[in-house]
């Protein structure tokens, strides 16, 4: 990954989506060298992000390494519904990479909206204006989502995926009802199911007798213990696989019925990646969906 | 019973299974070569890099050079550091270096060849190879037959065997027809892999993607809104040092034949039925089946003489070491094509490719007719030119429209202006480079991105009558200057029809 050659900036308290597209412009321009031509905006997508304050570095680290991958328009949203104020404030970013062996440059953009008071419940109508036309909108809604909750319902509506990480999220499997109600309404991606791929794979190598398994013990996350659970019993169309899950912070390992599971080759994707990878998906997941679906039922 | 269970296996569904190939060993000849050293090596080590070989596999460097495994490790160690696209990683270049192994021979003696199959078959007891074999042709054409016959007199019928060659492949019909039936004495044509290394190149393979996935082009993909086609392939380097060789090819040989009708065969064809080998094939031989002969005024020949590269000043062709001071070799051809067939009748494909030209560049530029009636003052429409789609296949890959805009004013003037799809703007991901693609495909089994024996006598065909025509005359070289887009006559090619090389 490359850092970015150039970094335009520009904060401002109380502002409208009119205001935000002038900065852009502005900040593009400034962004190229004087007299020369603006440089390119070439995004692939609008990507939304719902971010509460506890979340904010984790999110801007991610965008980090994700930003020059994929040319778009971010839009941080930074609820803060009990700030005592009313209002939107936000922090727009042109930032500049240098594409390799060409003499150009292009722009991401990053605007970072603080929604203040009731407009934390109203995200929907903030953003509409600033998505760029006639391109995927995915949203990724960091923590727990506030299940039918109204801002929720409101962004669902408008992006074409969903992108959660069910890591983050307490009490597993119960939140995974809360979660199959939306499978109906939009595409959804969960970063704890993307982490598991490389698992998935090597278990689908060890049919057919991974076909018999009776229990299935999980190093890793909770939520990776639960979907590779789901998954399995979705796809085995059995549901008395058991499961024992031994907390790791990653997935560590995979013992069935008892005996440990070969490692699968190559590195464990960054967060960045597996973001990345997520954001190339367009369609529904029915194989994912069964999954949740067998552990939430 | 093995295939049943897998089509059964529940947990396959929804993973994106990559095509994994089956352990092979590949037999490098030439393996002391340039080739091997700045493309072959850089290329597996990054395909290993990103997994895509399979767990067991060897590679065996074959040359005269005297060595061994741990001298030609050493070596390929240094030219994957110096050439790699990706960083240094000693994790993977250990797992590529125990995979490396050598055996100095000499292509013509038959025991070297011996104790050569005996190494490799040594390696894939070792390694379970299971008896695949990849055999890279990475040395001059003249060893071709001595090391195909060798290889053809001691296959065995364990595994697959697949040949790669390396251009040029042949240097007229006469010859490859003769190479393509040595060859096809030892090897069926579905193991045979004759590169293009174009065909690998990510934005030649895009051209099927932007014809063929959008469907807004297809429809105007022809003689009713296609006023002409330009193609260009664009050098602004000179021999290299590579005199011997291009003494003997010139550019029609070495780029006109190969890359620049493939080029126009992929710009030319009709739309496949499917993206399997042969029907891209297929459609490929068709349209350099209706390619026009041109007549001798539809060609154009140069040479350069001194001149200016980026401010340097360059010597003649003449002048280069290892060439004749009166060569008569071309470094420059531009022609004026015609594809006879319903979709393009009438409609001039004009392409040059040359040496030392003003910078390198290879495009393809669709220009289409223009608009029937403007209802524009003249003067107002002064800067407008005709569309063009440009396929830019390097640098700069990408695609740009030129379009004609409203120049922001009171009044109402128009000018062209162009709407640029930077690939790199796009998808940042770092795009492979060919040799990664097709050595791929090689160990995959696809042979779409290689052409096949049809194609090449095609190519040669057409060759071959162009060079006829030009043992009646001796034009005078050189006729251009390094530096400069080719010799004027190229552009009189395109006045006469009222036309001109797209600007620059």
């Amino acid at each position: 990954m490359s850092a970015p050659v150039g970094i335009e900036a520009w904060t401002a308290e109380d502002v409208h989506a009119a205001d935000v597209d002038t900065a852009l412009a502005r900040l593009r321009a400034a962004s190229a060298p004087a007299g020369a031509a603006p440089n390119l905006r070439t995004s692939v997508m609008t990507h939304l992000a719902w971010v509460p304050e506890e979340w904010l570095d984790k999110a801007r680290a991610a965008l980090a390494g994700m930003a020059e991958a994929h040319p778009s328009r971010t839009v941080l949203l930074v609820p803060e519904p009990d700030s005592g104020k009313d209002r939107v404030d936000a922090t727009v970013t042109v930032e500049t990479y240098m594409l390799p062996g060409v003499d150009r440059a292009v722009c991401t953009e990053v605007i970072e909206l603080r929604l203040e008071g009731m407009r934390a419940k109203a995200p929907a109508s903030v953003v509409q204006p600033l998505l760029v036309s006639d391109l995927p909108v995915f949203l990724r809604w960091r923590g727990e989502p506030p299940w039918g909750a109204p801002e929720l319902d409101q962004l669902v509506g408008v992006v074409d995926r969903l992108i959660v990480d069910s890591t983050e999220w307490d009490d597993l499997p119960f939140p995974y009802r809360h979660l199959a109600e939306l499978f109906p309404r939009t595409a959804v991606s969960d970063i704890a199911w993307a982490r598991t791929s490389r698992w998935r794979r090597l278990l689908a190598s060890l049919w057919p007798a991974v076909g018999d398994v009776g229990t299935i013990r999980v190093h890793g996350t909770a939520a990776q213990a639960w979907l590779l659970l789901g998954w399995l019993r979705s796809r085995l169309g059995r549901d008395d696989i058991e499961l024992e899950h031994v907390e790791a912070e990653r997935l560590e390992g995979i013992d069935l019925d008892g005996e440990p599971a070969p490692f699968p080759p190559g590195d464990p994707p960054s967060p960045s990646d597996v973001l990345s990878d997520e954001l190339d998906r367009f369609g529904r997941d029915p194989v994912y969906e069964a999954a949740v679906l067998a552990v939430a039922e | 019973m093995a295939a049943a269970t897998e089509q059964e296996n529940p947990l396959l569904e929804g993973l994106s299974l990559r095509r994994t190939p089956d352990p092979f060993a590949m037999v490098i000849f030439g393996a002391s070569g340039d080739l091997t050293h700045k493309k072959l090596m850089p290329a597996l080590y990054a395909l290993l890099l990103r997994r895509l070989l399979p767990a067991r596999f060897a590679i065996v460097g074959v040359a005269r050079t005297d060595g061994d495994d741990g001298s030609f490790r050493a070596d390929m160690e240094q030219a994957v550091r110096r050439h790699a696209r990706d960083e240094f990683r000693q994790d993977v270049w250990d797992e590529l270096a125990a995979a490396l192994h050598y055996v100095p021979t000499d292509f013509s003696d038959e025991a070297g060849e011996d104790r050569l199959k005996e190494r490799v078959q040594q390696i894939d007891d070792e390694k379970g190879l299971d008896g695949n074999r990849v055999y890279y042709l990475a040395v001059p054409p003249v060893a071709y037959p001595t090391i195909v016959e060798a290889l053809g007199k001691r296959r065995t019928h364990e595994g697959w065997a697949r040949l790669i060659v390396e251009k040029p492949f042949g240097h007229d019909l006469a010859s490859a027809k003769a190479l393509n039936t040595m060859l096809l004495e030892h090897f069926e044509e579905q193991e045979i892999f004759r590169i293009d290394h174009y065909l690998g190149k990510e934005t030649v393979q895009n051209m099927l993607a932007l014809r063929f996935a959008n469907g807004i082009f297809e429809p105007i993909w022809n003689r009713q809104f296609i006023d002409h086609v330009q193609i260009t392939v664009a050098e602004s380097i000179g021999i290299e040092g590579r005199a011997g060789y291009y003494e003997a090819a010139g550019a029609i040989r070495d780029i006109f034949q190969n890359h620049l009708l493939q080029l126009l065969a992929l710009t030319a064809m009709e739309p496949p039925i499917d993206f399997s080998s042969e029907s891209v094939r297929n459609e490929k031989v068709k349209v350099l089946k209706s390619i026009h002969t041109p007549g001798p005024k539809s060609v154009v020949r140069g040479q350069y003489g001194r001149g200016f590269v980026e401010g340097e000043e360059v010597p003649a062709y003449r002048e280069e070491q290892g060439v004749a001071p009166d060569s008569m070799t071309e470094t420059y051809v531009a022609a004026k094509l015609y594809v006879d067939n319903w979709r393009w009748a009438d409609t001039p494909f004009y392409v040059r490719m040359g040496k030392r030209l003003a910078r390198r560049e290879t495009t393809i530029a669709i220009q289409f007719k223009r608009a029937p009636h403007p209802p524009f003052e003249e003067t107002a429409s002064e800067g407008l030119r005709p569309n063009v789609l440009l396929v830019h296949v390097q640098p700069d890959e990408g695609v740009s429209l030129a379009i004609g805009a409203k120049v922001p004013g009171q009044g109402m003037t128009i000018r062209t202006v162009h709407m640029d799809f930077l690939y790199g703007g796009a998808f940042r991901t770092a795009m492979p480079e060919a040799y990664e693609r097709l050595i791929l495909d090689t160990v995959l089994g696809d042979g779409t991105l290689f052409t096949r024996a049809d194609e090449v006598e095609e190519q040669w065909l057409l060759v071959d009558a162009i060079v006829s025509a030009w043992q009646r005359d001796r034009p005078g070289f050189p006729n251009y200057a390094a530096g400069t887009w080719g010799p004027p006559s190229a552009d009189d090619l395109l006045h006469r029809d009222g036309r001109s090389w797209r600007r620059h």
